[in-house]
């Protein structure tokens, strides 16, 4: 299989011509959106030349601390952002919620990397890409789960107060929201699952034949991937929730509403 | 003979304070004050919805806050203001409210009885959705007095129902509820009610906090 070709900047640039017509359309639509596009456009070219800098280095001199702090942000990083996407969460809700974004996190990491690849956790080709999307799909489905979560519980006050004024539980009240939360963070997941492989490659893959590995490996790998997203998911979701939906009610069994 | 209940010195959150109240057992009382003096808080420290921010209110001579919640809920049950009654019919919504409970629901013949002792004539495949405001407070009022607990706390329970009915159904409660010898507490601000059907009456006054 060949190598990939390498990109000349100039050719590259072209690409941008491309924005040219998302602007026009946007122009005859009135989209007042021609800002974001600019803004959005340059952001993600800096992020993106930036984070390529830093694997450079990363990878010519690849000591383990500098894999590990590598880590160490994304994770905080994974953590902020879905912290952000739900304020008002309680203190102990809160570290819940970081715990349960990092633990299963890094333990399915060093899984796939250690165990299923065989390499070694600190091996920076590997364990940044892998928990690029590892931690990037955990915090997608951690931020939908909470944020399904405390919007359904929003506006329930009258159900929650009838109930339990009548004797009921607050675990048997409140565990149907988790439920519920729950499997609609796991759906995109397993919707994705469903359709891979049908029309498009997903981009793993994609990324992988693009640089020369043999189809068969690319497969196994995305396999791989999709099925430990999966269970990431899942996991930090349940963590985040189960653990988290037990700080909305005190040993007098009153609900303290998030 | 000892008061079901007893303020002590009870306070909650920064504003309300509350006289050394004492509610007998079995009686029909009336709670009554202008509105923002701590009625329908009332009921809900008395069945430990929310605890008081200082003092202690006594259930048959017990400490309040040392009480198992779900236990003390189960035999003073509180019937809110604030109607939630599930989507489906009103037989569905008494299976999920003794479902709540993890008690079996009564039968067809007994959420009857209890929708015509709350002067409601409706058939058990009524969809609570279509219910107007009145009607969707008695299938709640009927659906916790089925409960039968010891003590029966109601929040203005007539509050969407015009004279004539509010009359008969609290009538009607009143006298199943001595013939069971349940204990009444009912939030009302209406004098013409308190006058009829309360046994004892407790008036609230605005104070601020000491």
């Amino acid at each position: 299989m060949n190598q990939v070709v390498q990109l000349q900047i100039a050719q590259f640039a072209l690409i941008y011509l491309l924005l040219l017509a998302v602007l026009a359309v946007m122009k005859k639509c009135r989209v007042n959106e021609a800002k974001l596009l600019v803004v959005a456009s340059v952001r993600m070219t800096v992020q993106l030349t930036l984070a390529g800098w830093v694997l450079m280095l990363l990878f010519a001199h690849p000591h383990p601390a500098f894999t590990f702090l590598y880590l160490a942000v994304m994770v905080g990083f994974a953590i902020y952002q879905v912290l952000r996407k739900v304020p008002g969460l309680n203190r102990r809700f809160q570290w819940i919620v970081g715990l349960s974004v990092a633990a299963p996190g890094l333990a399915v990491l060093f899984f796939f990397v250690r165990v299923v690849v065989g390499e070694s956790i600190f091996n920076p080709q590997y364990v940044i890409p892998i928990s690029g999307m590892i931690m990037g799909n955990t915090m997608t489905g951690a931020a939908l789960g909470l944020k399904t979560f405390c919007d359904s519980l929003a506006g329930q006050r009258s159900k929650l107060q009838a109930l339990l004024a009548i004797g009921a539980s607050p675990q048997k009240i409140l565990f149907p929201f988790v439920s519920s939360a729950l499997e609609t963070a796991l759906l995109p997941t397993l919707n994705s699952m469903l359709g891979m492989g049908i029309v498009s490659l997903p981009g793993m893959m994609t990324g992988q034949i693009l640089s020369g590995t043999l189809p068969t490996t690319a497969i196994l790998y995305q396999i791989a991937i999709m099925v430990a997203i999966c269970a990431v998911v899942c996991l930090s979701c349940f963590g985040a929730l189960f653990f988290g939906y037990r700080t909305l009610y005190n040993d007098r069994n009153q609900i303290i509403l998030l | 003979m000892m008061p079901l209940f007893q303020f002590s010195d009870v306070c909650f959150g920064d504003f309300l304070t509350y006289p050394d109240i004492t509610l007998a057992e079995k009686r029909c009382t009336f709670i009554m004050g202008q509105s923002g003096c701590g009625k329908s808080t009332l009921l809900r420290l008395l069945n430990s919805l929310v605890s008081p921010s200082r003092g202690t209110i006594q259930y048959r001579g017990e400490n309040l806050a040392t009480l198992d919640t779900l236990a003390l809920r189960r035999n003073v049950l509180l019937c809110p203001q604030d109607v939630f009654l599930f989507e489906g019919s009103i037989s569905e919504n008494f299976s999920q409210y003794f479902g709540y409970r993890d008690a079996p629901c009564p039968s067809e013949e007994t959420m009857q009885q209890f929708l015509q002792l709350c002067c409601l004539y409706l058939p058990l495949t009524a969809r609570c959705e279509t219910l107007s405001g009145g009607e969707r407070q008695r299938v709640l009022l009927a659906i916790c007095l089925s409960f039968l607990p010891q003590v029966l706390l109601l929040d203005e329970p007539t509050a969407a129902l015009d004279e004539t009915t509010a009359h008969q159904v609290l009538a009607n409660v009143k006298l199943f509820c001595s013939e069971r010898q349940i204990t009444l507490i009912i939030v009302c601000h209406n004098p013409r009610l308190a006058e009829l059907y309360a046994d004892e009456t407790v008036l609230l006054e605005k104070e601020a906090a000491k």
